[in-house]
């Protein structure tokens, strides 16, 4: 099996005592994982390390077997892992077109990122996301126009834009209704698949993980609980897991 | 859908075209630079680092930062007069009939309208054409002007005040003046009074210039003494101003936010 | 306390006010004040002239056309100049990017022109135009361009305060985004910050035009041109018609802007 990812006891802390201590995981290219856990279990914790947006307090993080720490912020990250998040995070004043070529920027100069604003660059390659994620008709709209589940999806063009080997997905769903979380989760996985992209999605409901994904991860108070492919997972570890969230209701 | 985004590509070419056109009414052939002026400025600019601070000199400025407060400090009384008469006129909160409410709404506005309209230092020069060169008149330019800024602000303000609490006075038998001294004042004075000293600021900056039409204050020593080319007692006149605007700005920030907490 | 010292600021300067209105000899309102309200107004109508008042002229209305529109263009001028300024200065004022989450590097350089800019904006706001006016003719010849730099001048304060207080107040994520995307601080700056800031930088540019217009005829008095130098001119030679004349002329103007501003900040939202 050929890595994408590998955790080597990584621990980070929270002074409230959440997050992860520690964590040993290794993923392999193409694989579709969902985290699952209550919340404060460290999902987030985990796939912002992943992603290098804060360092591990102790432990390794390898991409594609290199060391995170030696990788250069910006468009070297960019090019191995991309993160998506319930937010969204666009900027709602630029033109979806924008929004989703700003997935370009590690690739382009200043010159050719501020004359895209005006003339799209890469606009192929723009329209080939737009169209994958159904949203070619919004091409020309100001972002704040659209409704949360079309934001996400354009979310979604800009990663596939920046085209990176590794996509993380941090509760995608959590703001969308059933039926769109669906349609999203569909969209997400035949990406990866399609592709060979290796995907990592945190997920509140274990539901859609064994629906969607090929492994499931869950994680308790910071530790793996535990590990194995999706069809292998029972009904009684699911209640084990979630046992906890009730005990501390 | 897209009509919003085309609005925004029309703003954007009409901003620019104004401004390319706003160029051509700069007259390029002349030439813009005034050569013999640049080694006077370089010698202005020196003057930055020892600015004039003898004794006599900086009782002479001080005298003029004092005549500067005193023409703010008394207009600002005039223009919170003019502002707060007229301004709950404007407001249309005191009359209780539809017709005569109509009247003084729109009495009121027009007047308001035309005093802020007008420039205070072009009040300034009409009243003392009318009236002679005295201190008065540049207080009542002041007033004039500024009463008609603040009123339209306090109309407005009074206008939008939230209107629960005052239905509550209502229902509870209050007229409309007592609504008004119990609900709708008091729910919007910390934003009326944040204003007055934001405009305050302002006054003292136009009072610093009254010079411009013969009154004195720092403007008179400033062009004075830069007349006489001293320019460390310009820098001194400079540095003060900046000095007393920045302390009645910090003065304001203390004040509001001991009114918000 | 304030209330105190409020107080006591009102009471001396009425004091100083009085005082020095007695010693010129002006009196403040009396029977001979009013007569001469009375007398300047007729003047001003040109009541009691021979020949008819400029007002009524169309021959002066149409001399007014030129003046007018150097008038607009230098307010124009100086607004656009203001709100440049205000774009590339602004966001070096930023807290968030001299010391917070924005800041592109550890170069110690970007507290350095925080201070800078900040530094810049408290003069350039503190000084109103006329002074800044004063001090550029010894640099530009009178005319257009000296008025509009100085109107612009003194704005870039305003402007550029808030263009900073608007940096301050973005939210942080989509930025934060950008920069996983593998964006520089170039970009940063293109993709998220200015397109997040300028619709609110717009607005108020828009609101300041109005106030600047009003102001662009004070600037005229030192010799910027346009209708407050032509006012400067006849009220020196006592032609109070075509006084009349040029404030109607500038009322027409101030209340054009605003109409035409309010229109526009209505496209930008």
């Amino acid at each position: 099996m050929i890595e994408a990812v590998r955790l080597e006891e990584v621990c980070r802390r929270y002074p409230n005592g959440a997050g992860l201590h520690p964590v040993s995981l290794s993923i392999g290219v193409g694989e579709t994982v969902a985290i699952v856990g209550p919340s404060g279990a460290g999902k987030s914790t985990l796939l912002s390390l992943i992603a290098g947006v804060f360092p591990p307090d102790t432990g390794r993080v390898f991409l594609h077997g290199r060391l995170l720490a030696d990788l250069a912020p910006g468009r070297e990250l960019a090019r191995l892992v991309g993160i998506v998040h319930q937010q969204f995070d666009l900027v709602p004043q630029l033109s979806v077109h924008s929004n989703v070529l700003a997935g370009r920027l590690g690739e382009w100069g200043l010159a050719r990122s501020l004359l895209s604003l005006v003339v799209p660059q890469d606009a192929a390659l723009a329209k080939r996301a737009l169209e994958r994620v159904g949203l070619l008709d919004r091409w020309n709209e100001r972002t704040s126009r659209l409704s949360g589940g079309e934001q996400q999806r354009v979310a979604l063009a800009r990663l596939l834009v920046q085209n990176p080997r590794i996509i993380l997905a941090d509760e995608p769903v959590a703001s969308l209704d059933p039926a769109r979380a669906e349609d999203l989760l569909a969209l997400l996985t035949g990406i990866a698949a399609g592709e060979g992209k290796t995907l990592i999605a945190s997920l509140h409901s274990v539901a859609l993980a064994r629906r969607f994904f090929n492994r499931i991860v869950a994680l308790r108070a910071g530790l793996v609980q535990f590990d194995r492919p999706a069809a292998e997972v029972a009904d009684d570890d699911l209640a084990e897991i979630y046992a906890l969230e009730d005990h501390v209701r | 859908m897209t009509g919003l985004r085309s609005s925004r590509s029309i703003l954007t070419i009409l901003l620019l075209a104004a401004f390319g056109w706003s160029l051509t009414s700069v007259d390029w052939r002349e030439g813009v630079l005034n050569v013999q002026g640049t080694p006077a400025l370089l010698e202005f600019l020196a003057a930055a680092v020892r600015p004039v601070l003898t004794p006599a000199f900086l009782g002479r400025a001080v005298a003029a930062l004092w005549q500067t407060v005193a023409y703010a400090v008394a207009g600002m009384t005039v223009a919170l007069l003019i502002g707060a008469v007229l301004g709950t006129l404007a407001s249309g909160a005191l009359a209780h009939r539809r017709v005569a409410r109509f009247g003084e709404v729109v009495g009121a506005r027009a007047t308001l309208g035309l005093l802020r309209a007008i420039h205070e230092l072009v009040w300034a020069w009409l009243f003392i054409a009318a009236l002679g060169l005295s201190p008065i008149t540049g207080v009542l330019a002041l007033g004039v002007a500024y009463g008609g800024i603040l009123g339209l602000i306090f109309a407005q303000h009074l206008a939008d005040a939230p209107t629960a609490p005052l239905r509550a006075l209502q229902a509870a038998g209050a007229r409309p003046w007592q609504a008004f001294l119990y609900g709708r004042l008091p729910l919007v004075l910390p934003d009326l009074v944040s204003y007055a000293l934001y405009r305050f600021e302002c006054a003292l900056r136009a009072a610093a210039v009254f010079s411009f039409v013969g009154l004195g204050g720092l403007g008179a020593e400033l062009q004075l003494s830069l007349r006489e080319l001293n320019y460390g007692e310009v820098w001194t006149l400079l540095f003060l101003l900046i000095a007393l605007i920045v302390a009645v700005d910090w003065w304001s920030g203390e004040v509001r936010r001991r009114m918000t907490t | 306390m304030s209330l105190a010292a409020a107080v006591i600021l009102v009471v001396l300067s009425w004091l100083w006010v009085i005082g020095e209105d007695r010693a010129r000899g002006v009196v403040l309102i009396s029977a001979q004040s009013a007569e001469h309200v009375g007398q300047f107004i007729e003047d001003l109508l040109g009541i009691g002239s021979p020949s008819p008042p400029a007002y009524l002229r169309p021959d002066r209305w149409a001399a007014m056309a030129g003046l007018a529109a150097e008038t607009l263009g230098m307010s124009v001028l100086a607004a656009g100049l203001a709100g440049a300024g205000a774009l590339a200065l602004g966001v070096f004022a930023a807290r968030t990017v001299a010391f917070g989450p924005l800041r592109p590097s550890r170069s110690p350089l970007w507290p350095m022109a925080f201070f800078v800019t900040r530094g810049a904006f408290i003069v350039s706001r503190a000084l109103p135009e006329l002074l800044w006016a004063l001090l550029l003719l010894f640099l530009f010849t009178p005319g257009t361009l000296p008025g509009a730099l100085a109107l612009g001048l003194h704005n870039l304060g305003v402007v550029g305060k808030l263009g900073a207080e608007v940096v301050e107040d973005l939210n942080l994520r989509p930025i934060q985004a950008l920069q996983r995307s593998g964006a520089r601080p170039g970009q940063l700056l293109a993709y998220g910050i200015v397109p997040s800031m300028l619709p609110q930088l717009l607005t108020y540019l828009l609101y300041r035009w109005e106030v600047i217009i009003r102001s662009t005829i004070v600037v005229g008095f030192v010799g910027a041109g346009g209708l407050g130098q032509e006012f400067r001119l006849r009220m020196s030679f006592f032609h109070y018609t075509d006084v009349t004349l040029i404030l109607l002329v500038y009322l027409l103007l101030v209340f054009g802007v605003d109409l035409v501003s309010a229109g526009l900040r209505r496209l930008a939202r």
